[in-house]
């Protein structure tokens, strides 16, 4: 594990030697919060995906929302969503998101929605629910795009929550009591509308928050809880 | 790259409560991005007493609890609740402390936009504004900005719907119809084919068509009803269905809702009594009445005048002075037909109103309160005229609606109905021997105004007492006591009243717990200065003149007391107009969110006029 996690460094220096000049080198170049920051200080990007279907080889993105964290603060002045129109058909996945092919259609070009994330996340770790999907689909598209993956610290709400619910393999056997309107119907957040990009994106930076508060007040006093404790 | 970023979950969350519901869509629009997000877990602070705070929370889930400078709970708030504003308006540091009760989430938004948003729109900063006479002023003013105007040209035909619809089939018998109106005792009912009106048949009909012309009651209903009779509306407007009534000369009408189905039915007599319920007419009717039945009949309509009232928003102290000029009108005939019975009184006398009548301030759901003063020269035989008269006033007014007084307080009880000389006495004890039950009956006995009878007996009995009044500091410590004994609650809280020690409650007593802390505090101003006021509004006035209250407070009180006594009255007429007994116990549900944040306002201000009142007499205590 250890190996593995100390990897994300590598694999950013590797990755900047191979990436063109663009977003992805950009947002390389500013090194991201190292593991022992403190969650108080810690700058987070809470960002979720909309896309036709659940594998980067073959589906698409269609929308990304993001809002960032500073600290303790989920600041929306830096909330961001945008839509993807790059001439695909969105298909029966409409039935979930509610992106209709009409607005995907007033959507801007996937390399121009990726740069602007790119920029929010400079400096930050990713924060998502269940972040296999963001992480995934947003690998493949910066390899497709500026011939690089995209290495970043990940912490990731659902596993927070697999983790509080005992940690087990159990937990994730009933995967219902785990996704983001469970885990926050558990803490008594305000019910949201689900699957809107960006309202997932403030739905998941809220849970952390509230998993995070539970985390310091179950952990032995003076400890300080940094990003290795919440780290993916 | 600009973003055109919608954070609709907390715009309509904003949307949803005071006073961000009351922006206009472009400002509400910008506002969640000025904002951020923080969670506090159960327990922790969130504004830190003796500490800088730069942002207003509002809480999007979850609740909180501030508490003051002494650690006494003052508020406690709930999802849609803001906090931090005083420190805001007044400045750092902050000395109340909020924390989070419950795990919770809040909007943070910063001072500047805090700011920002008072200056460009004057409700929002009026809300949160740190002076609160201003606020309470506007609260009071807004209570009554709709149009006012004869209560026939503006109540809808709704309204006079008030009982069952009855009807019967038209296969039904002219008898059974017939049966029908005697047992619902109604002089005209709707025929129906099953959900269309067929028909209507009224007293009239059967006189004309049935019983005049001989026809067989056994008949069918529909040969003698008028058919596809004209109809109104439960939309329009009472003179429209008064002037659609006129022109056809008829006298009963069908009343539809918006499918056609019919609702009820209007007739002239519901709408002449629209024009009853003027209170001008009602207290002249009461004093025309030749019995006590009549009486009796005539102040029934009391409710519904109030009502009225209400629905024209006149003021609380407006509503309060009608209601007791028709309690006075109500006794005066009382008496006069108790008089015309017993013979003309062997001395002279004067009966007296005590209590919310005798401020001028009556609402419904009142007891009798009254005594009588008797001239000196009263003897044994004279004294047994006066109780006979004080039973049959007594008993009277219990037909008028008015119950008998719980306390026994009222001139059929011996203590008090008394000639002059021993009311001086008993006052004066009370004055200068002070037991807990003479401060708990100087509560209504100091509130004093003659009623029938020779005045100059009140006269010289209220000015014994306002002389005596001012140097008896331990009855007016004992007094000021008991004003501050009953304490208003902090606030509401989830449909629940919040009681100062932080206990819930399912419904606000609001005499109790609004209109009677004031009351109680300004008669022991009035009386501490000697003054011969007794409407708790010129008490009030009263003490500021004698520079006993200081003049924010002074109008902050009597404010206070408009608005707690107009929720109050609104409160009653909902209740008149459901057909159900008037109280003073209102459901937190029931209260619109302008109530409850002003009544909470009211509250706050009657709870510090209670801590002047407490530092001002509550001293003396050791002398």
């Amino acid at each position: 594990m250890t190996l593995l996690r100390r990897s994300v460094d590598a694999r950013r220096q590797r990755a900047a030697r191979r990436a063109r000049p663009g977003p992805l080198a950009d947002f390389l170049a500013v090194p991201g919060p190292d593991r022992a920051t403190p969650v108080h200080d810690l700058p987070l990007l809470a960002v979720d995906i909309e896309t036709t279907g659940l594998d980067p080889a073959t589906d698409r993105v269609l929308s990304v929302g993001w809002v960032p964290l500073d600290g303790d603060r989920v600041v929306l002045a830096g909330a961001g969503h945008l839509l993807v129109g790059d001439g695909g058909e969105v298909g029966r996945s409409a039935t979930v998101h509610g992106i209709t092919d009409d607005a995907v259609a007033g959507g801007r070009p996937l390399e121009e929605v990726l740069g602007a994330l790119l920029g929010a996340l400079a400096g930050r770790a990713l924060l998502a629910h269940f972040a296999r999907v963001e992480t995934g689909f947003l690998g493949a598209a910066c390899t497709r795009l500026w011939g690089a993956g995209l290495p970043v610290e990940v912490v990731d709400t659902f596993e927070l929550e697999r983790r509080a619910l005992g940690g087990g393999w159990d937990a994730a056997s009933d995967p219902g009591a785990l996704r983001l309107w469970a885990a926050r119907a558990r803490r008594g957040l305000p019910v949201y509308r689900a699957h809107e990009a960006l309202t997932d994106a403030l739905a998941c930076a809220e849970l952390y928050l509230a998993q995070r508060a539970e985390l310091e007040a179950a952990a032995p006093p003076e400890t300080t809880t940094t990003l290795r404790h919440v780290v993916a | 790259m600009p973003l055109d970023v919608e954070l609709a979950e907390v715009r309509d969350f904003l949307a949803r409560h005071e006073p961000f519901a009351g922006l206009p869509a472009a400002a509400l629009e910008a506002l969640p991005a000025r904002m951020s997000v923080e969670y506090f877990r159960r327990g922790t602070e969130i504004i830190a007493r003796g500490q800088d705070n730069h942002h207003l929370y509002v809480l999007r889930s979850g609740a909180a609890d501030v508490h003051d400078e002494q650690g006494t709970l003052v508020d406690r708030g709930e999802a849609g609740s803001s906090f931090g504003s005083i420190t805001l308006t007044r400045g750092n540091p902050s000395t109340f402390s909020v924390t989070a009760i419950e795990d919770s989430l809040a909007l943070l938004l910063p001072e500047e936009d805090f700011h920002a948003l008072c200056r460009a729109h004057p409700a929002f900063d009026a809300f949160y504004d740190a002076q609160r006479r201003s606020r309470m002023r506007g609260a009071v003013a807004e209570l009554r900005v709709s149009a006012t105007g004869s209560a026939i040209l503006t109540t809808p035909v709704r309204e006079l719907v008030t009982r069952e619809l009855v009807a019967v089939p038209t296969t039904a018998s002219i008898r059974e119809a017939a049966v029908a109106m005697a047992e619902q005792r109604v002089s005209s009912l709707l025929v129906m084919d099953g959900d269309r009106l067929a028909g209507i048949l009224t007293d009239r009909d059967l006189r004309t068509r049935v019983l005049a012309t001989g026809t067989d009651p056994a008949g069918p209903v529909s040969a003698v009803m008028t058919g596809d009779p004209v109809t109104a509306s439960v939309e329009s407007l009472a003179f429209e269905a008064l002037l659609e009534m006129t022109s056809r000369r008829i006298h009963h009408l069908p009343v539809v809702d918006a499918t056609g189905r019919p609702a009820g039915i209007v007739t002239t007599t519901d709408l002449l009594r629209l024009e009853e319920a003027n209170p001008v007419y009602l207290a002249g009717d009461v004093a025309k009445q030749p019995d006590v039945e009549g009486v009796a009949r005539a102040a029934s309509r009391l409710p519904r005048v109030v009502e009225a009232l209400v629905g024209q928003d006149a003021s609380a102290d407006d509503i309060g002075r009608v209601v007791t000029a028709v309690g006075d009108a109500v006794e005066r005939r009382v008496i006069a037909l108790a008089e015309a019975e017993l013979g003309p009184p062997p001395v002279p006398y004067c009966w007296v109103a005590l209590g919310s009548r005798a401020r001028l301030e009556q609402a419904l759901a009142t007891d009798q309160d009254t005594a009588v003063i008797i001239d000196d020269a009263v003897d044994a035989a004279g004294l047994a005229w006066f109780e006979a008269l004080a039973e049959r006033v007594t008993d009277g007014l219990v037909r008028c609606g008015y119950p008998r007084c719980k306390g026994d307080m009222m001139a059929s009880n011996p203590r008090w109905r008394r000639p002059l000389a021993r009311w001086r006495t008993e006052l004066t004890t009370w004055l200068t021997a002070p037991t807990p039950e003479a401060v708990l009956h100087s509560s209504i006995f100091f509130d004093m105004r003659p009623v029938h009878g020779d005045e100059s007996l009140h006269a010289r009995l209220q000015r014994h007492v306002l002389g005596a009044a001012p140097e008896a500091r331990t009855f007016l410590t004992h007094l000021a006591r008991q004003a501050g004994a009953h304490e208003p609650p902090l606030g509401f809280f989830r449909g629940f009243v919040l009681e100062k020690a932080g206990e819930h409650r399912h419904t606000l007593d609001i005499k109790r717990g609004g209109v009677l802390p004031v009351v109680e505090l300004a008669r022991v101003h009035a009386l501490a200065i000697g003054s011969p006021a007794v409407n708790t509004r010129a008490r009030i006035e009263a003490a500021r003149l004698a520079g006993v209250l200081g003049d924010e407070l002074a109008d902050d009180l009597r404010d206070a007391f408009e608005f707690i006594g107009y929720v109050r009255l609104r409160h009653q007429s909902e209740q008149v107009r459901a057909g159900r007994p008037t109280d003073n116990f209102v459901a937190p549900d029931d209260l619109s969110s302008f109530e409850k944040h002003h009544l909470r306002e009211a509250f706050a201000i009657v709870r510090s006029a209670q801590h002047s009142l407490g530092r001002r007499y509550l001293t003396h205590v050791v002398s």
